[in-house]
């Protein structure tokens, strides 16, 4: 009972975590006594991490990639037809796409296995057995948060395109008899900015859905450690979850802002000036 | 007028089809529960039936009638969206009108506060506060999605309001003598209610789908059902790995198509308003 501090005054016990916490100690685990959180979190968050961040950027390059074709056809029937799907797919949940998923490849057909991050008969290494089972594990969490995310970046591509397409330069472009490839580019280039600035937005949102889709698939990351505290009220580790999920979060925030000082030449030169 | 409205208003296909499927799921939300006076939470056949004429949409792990489920967890669903999407909302043009209005010291802190709960992830302090409250009802759960997802709403307003404030008809109101909350609430908010009404679907819509991703975790409304605690059982036995697809299919088929239209109905009411955006 010492160890938690539970019978000092409130203020006491806020002051001892925050100072505690400085010195890199988030406490110890309820339910999984006596681990250490920053242990237990430090063992899960590298599965979320590498299920989030790589499906963020591959959706967000084909989610860009499909809506700037959209844009290109745009009053067709294959704009609309791909309109519709991104409009779905926006609203579709992770966790809901997931369930289908595992229906469909890992019940009906066989393909990947139901859940998990990989055999529980295997202890992780870089032995080219084990990476075998975690890459057909890590199919299917990967795919239902790559298909649901297309849809937001892909609408929001289309729509930057299309105003890219009635704006002065682009008709400049057209007048000077430049090719339908070179205007695409030109378009392209200009609406990725504010792309980017919605990657930099969206990244939260993502992971919140990213930790729901580990729940459904019972796999090995912070999503399913932070249902596990939840089960078993173990505060300190949610405590500890959330601290770290939030700081890695303003990280990635604060390398997205720095990439668009890189892509963006006015905001550049706008620093450079001042 | 009016007639007038709704006759240029219903030639649009994509509102008259994105409209009848939405009307059709608040129905089945709004009197379904009393046309089909099935009790959800009463065993009223065998386990894990399939959908028959008997059980619409089969029945669940302990018997118990997934149709009458699906019709309480619709009615659940969209009161939890709409009401967190008033609140929130309201919040949100509070905040922003008051923050770009007002600006300096006010507007700084006000923009701290609203930053921060911008950066912050809604889903995580959702589950957060939460995991906190021990009974929550549909309140509750309406309310703590309004509290931790108005960031952006602020924000626009803000900046809407900032732009508008500098216009000729605002300075002649001041003229006239009128004062701060008149001008913001006579000049200021008609001329946005077409961004504030898209932003209360974009909330409402979100808002739905936050409910249904708490519920998935055991995190939604304590007692009752949702479209979410439908899938929250379905996970918790198994129905995916098991095959009962009448099971988890419906509730999130019903979510898709509810937010789907929601926020395709709002677009084309948008567009058909303002002709500015017409066409693109």
């Amino acid at each position: 009972m010492n160890e938690f501090g539970v019978g000092k005054p409130l203020l006491q016990q806020f002051v001892d975590f925050v100072i505690r916490t400085l010195k890199g100690d988030l406490g110890t685990s309820f339910s999984m006594y006596p681990t250490k959180v920053e242990d237990l979190i430090f063992s899960h968050i590298p599965f979320t991490l590498g299920l989030l961040l790589p499906a963020t950027i591959v959706s967000w390059i084909l989610g860009n990639l499909l809506g700037a074709f959209a844009a290109y056809r745009r009053k067709t029937l294959t704009d609309n037809a791909l309109l519709s799907t991104f409009l779905v797919l926006s609203t579709t949940p992770y966790y809901w796409l997931a369930m289908l998923l595992v229906y469909y490849f890992a019940v009906t057909l066989h393909l990947f296995p139901a859940g998990g991050a990989y055999p529980i008969t295997l202890s992780p290494s870089l032995s080219p057995t084990f990476i075998v089972a975690f890459l057909s594990h890590y199919t299917l969490p990967f795919l239902s948060i790559v298909i649901s995310a297309i849809g937001v970046w892909a609408i929001g591509m289309r729509l930057m395109m299309i105003y890219e397409f009635g704006s002065d330069h682009i008709s400049f472009a057209e007048i000077l008899g430049l090719s339908d490839r070179k205007i695409m580019t030109y378009a392209f280039r200009n609406s990725m900015l504010p792309q980017i600035t919605g990657l930099a937005l969206n990244i939260g949102s993502m992971l919140g859905g990213a930790l729901l889709t580990e729940i459904v698939f019972n796999y090995r990351g912070t999503g399913y450690l932070v249902f596990r505290a939840l089960v078993t009220n173990d505060y300190p580790l949610i405590q500890g979850i959330f601290l770290i999920l939030i700081s890695t979060l303003l990280i990635a925030t604060l390398v997205v802002d720095v990439i668009y000082v890189y892509v963006d030449p006015r905001v550049r030169t706008g620093y450079s000036e001042r | 007028m009016v007639k007038e409205i709704l006759i240029g208003v219903f030639r649009i296909k994509k509102f008259v089809v994105s409209f009848s499927i939405l009307a059709g799921i608040i129905l089945m939300g709004v009197v379904g529960p009393i046309v089909y006076a099935v009790v959800p939470y009463k065993i009223v056949g065998p386990p894990e039936a399939r959908p028959s004429e008997t059980y619409p949409l089969g029945t669940d792990a302990y018997g118990r009638d997934l149709f009458a489920q699906v019709l309480n967890g619709i009615r659940t669903s969209i009161y939890i969206g709409f009401l967190s999407a008033i609140v929130g909302t309201a919040i949100g043009v509070v905040i922003g009108t008051i923050a770009g209005f007002k600006g300096g010291l006010v507007d700084d802190l006000l923009m701290v506060v609203t930053n921060i709960m911008m950066t912050l992830p809604a889903m995580l302090l959702m589950i957060l506060v939460a995991a906190y409250i021990e009974e929550r009802n549909v309140l509750y759960v309406a309310l703590i999605i309004s509290f931790t997802s108005w960031g952006w709403i602020a924000r626009g307003v803000r900046a809407q309001i900032m732009s508008l404030r500098e216009q000729q008809f605002v300075f002649m109101s001041r003229m006239a003598g009128l004062s701060d909350v008149k001008i913001a609430f006579a000049d200021l908010l008609p001329n946005m209610a077409s961004y504030v009404f898209m932003c209360f679907i974009l909330l409402a819509s979100a808002a739905m789908l936050a409910e249904a991703g708490l519920s998935m975790i055991g995190l939604g409304v304590t007692s009752g059902y949702s479209l979410g605690t439908i899938l929250f059982w379905a996970r918790m036995k198994e129905a995916v790995r098991r095959g009962l697809t009448w099971w988890f299919i419906p509730p999130g088929a019903i979510l898709v198509a509810t937010t789907t239209s929601l926020l395709v109905t709002a677009t084309a009411l948008d567009e058909y308003f303002s002709p500015r955006l017409r066409g693109s």
